[in-house]
């Protein structure tokens, strides 16, 4: 039962951000902003943090590919953005230690990277033909704030259902 | 050794970024179908979304209706000036349909373009990064639902079905930038006013109807219908109201700015729709080149 915990949490917020989006206000959800929801990858991003790389890079390949079939019918976007992200904040918390605060803000990092990497790759393709001013003001920012309330709300109990989950891996 | 390792990981990488342009390009090509594992994933997927989604649209109902508890009393007032209006809109209705089903049979034309058949679904989920404008349907092939099916709400047209599994299916909306998602539009009480429905302005949310004749004089709220003659749409589906008109970059046409009827954003319940007139084949009409719809 306990090697299930991570991956119906996983799969949880990976339903969660579909309703999150269908279910939005409208009011909220017509303006001229655009929220995107991005707390699967920030909480695969905890799990690297605070538990394992590898768990990390395996979820983020797994949900990213889930992602693309599911949400996107691109196969190959979020593919390669979950683990790559993965690996760059792995790579960047080698050199800094792992507390709650400096946590939040690089799993916050890594989710405007997806949230980058996600327009460049669209950009190339031509699905969206925003240029990069206007993806600043309309999404980045909004999804950011958004994605910082999730962060805020989420750090401490994902930080111990984490630590707890790699304790158990050791013994 | 670490001059190995290096190699290795380039090695590595490379073949990820090859194997990645592969997918990608195998997943933009024209497909008629997802493969099998697509389909079974997006199942699973699906019906398992809809297990969190039903019940959740159940609770979200439910304070929605306590809201419109709110304003029951003004809306009945004016509901109620409606309703007068409405019973004579009928009679007259159903005595044009009756002049129209006479005037066909004279005529030995049964069939007509707007013929169509409903199938009610239920959206259980929506593409959280918002470049792609899909959403999940619960009804797939087993229901009868086949690509590139017009896709509404009550109030207007707002997709077309992009793929379809054994038990969900897609709906890109008309909102999603997409080249090849064109949809063939009348104007009603206006001559000659075909045009296409040709992409969206996401920062106005208006529709763009392209290629309208420049003699065609267009009016601010006319209405615009699929007129059908794209060959996959039944004719008589509500597009939207003209916000606007332009003349397009060389002179030659005009593009009408149009409000969607339907709400892009708050979609619960839709009304896939099928066809009865048969379709044109449209490999045969353009060599598979693109699909006008």
């Amino acid at each position: 039962m306990r090697k299930l915990i991570l991956p119906l949490l996983f799969f949880f917020l990976f339903v969660l951000e579909s309703l999150f989006i269908q279910f939005l206000p409208a009011g909220l959800y017509d303006s001229k902003k655009i929220l995107v929801p991005h707390f699967l990858i920030a909480s695969i991003l905890f799990l690297t943090i605070f538990g394992s790389e590898k768990n990390g890079i395996i979820y983020g390949l797994i949900f990213g590919l889930l992602f693309d079939v599911v949400n996107v019918e691109i196969i190959g976007i979020y593919l390669l953005l979950y683990p790559l992200v993965v690996y760059v904040v792995a790579k960047i918390m080698k050199i800094l230690q792992a507390n709650i605060f400096i946590a939040s803000i690089v799993s916050l990092l890594g989710v405007s990277l997806v949230e980058i990497g996600a327009f460049e790759m669209y950009t190339i393709i031509h699905i969206t033909s925003m240029d990069f001013m206007t993806f600043l003001k309309m999404r980045l920012v909004p999804t950011l704030l958004l994605n910082a309330g999730f962060i805020i709300i989420a750090v401490y109990p994902l930080k111990r259902l984490f630590e707890k989950y790699a304790s158990l891996r050791m013994e | 050794m670490p001059q190995f390792f290096l190699n290795k990981r380039l090695i590595v990488l490379l073949v990820s970024i090859i194997i990645l342009v592969a997918l990608i390009g195998f997943s933009l090509r024209e497909r008629s179908q997802p493969s099998w594992p697509e389909q079974f994933v997006k199942d699973t997927a699906g019906w398992a979304q809809s297990l969190v989604s039903k019940p959740a649209q159940y609770v979200v109902g439910f304070f929605e209706n306590l809201q419109d508890l709110q304003n029951t009393y003004q809306e009945n007032k004016q509901l109620k000036t409606r309703v007068v209006k409405l019973a004579q809109l009928e009679a007259k209705v159903q005595q044009l349909q009756k002049d129209n089903k006479d005037l066909r049979g004279v005529l030995g034309e049964k069939k007509t373009l707007s013929d169509l058949k409903p199938l009610p679904a239920t959206v259980i989920g929506r593409n959280p990064d918002r470049w792609n404008e899909i959403i999940i349907i619960d009804k797939g092939k087993i229901n009868g639902i086949k690509q590139n099916m017009a896709v509404m709400t009550a109030t207007g047209l707002i997709g077309k079905v992009k793929s379809v599994n054994q038990f969900s299916s897609t709906v890109q909306l008309l909102s999603a930038m997409d080249p090849k998602n064109r949809i063939s539009a009348y104007v009603q009480g206006a001559a000659n006013a075909y045009g296409l429905v040709e992409g969206y302005d996401s920062d106005k949310k208006l529709l763009l109807v392209k290629r309208i004749p420049y003699d065609t004089k267009l009016k601010k709220g006319q209405t615009v219908i699929t007129s059908g003659l794209g060959g996959v749409f039944p004719s008589g589906l509500l597009i939207g109201k003209i916000v606007d008109v332009k003349p397009d970059q060389y002179g030659l046409n005009q593009t009408a700015y149009v409000k969607p009827g339907a709400n892009f954003y708050d979609i619960q319940n839709v009304i896939v729709i099928q066809r009865l007139m048969t379709q044109a084949d449209v490999s045969s009409l353009n060599n598979g080149k693109e699909e006008d719809l």
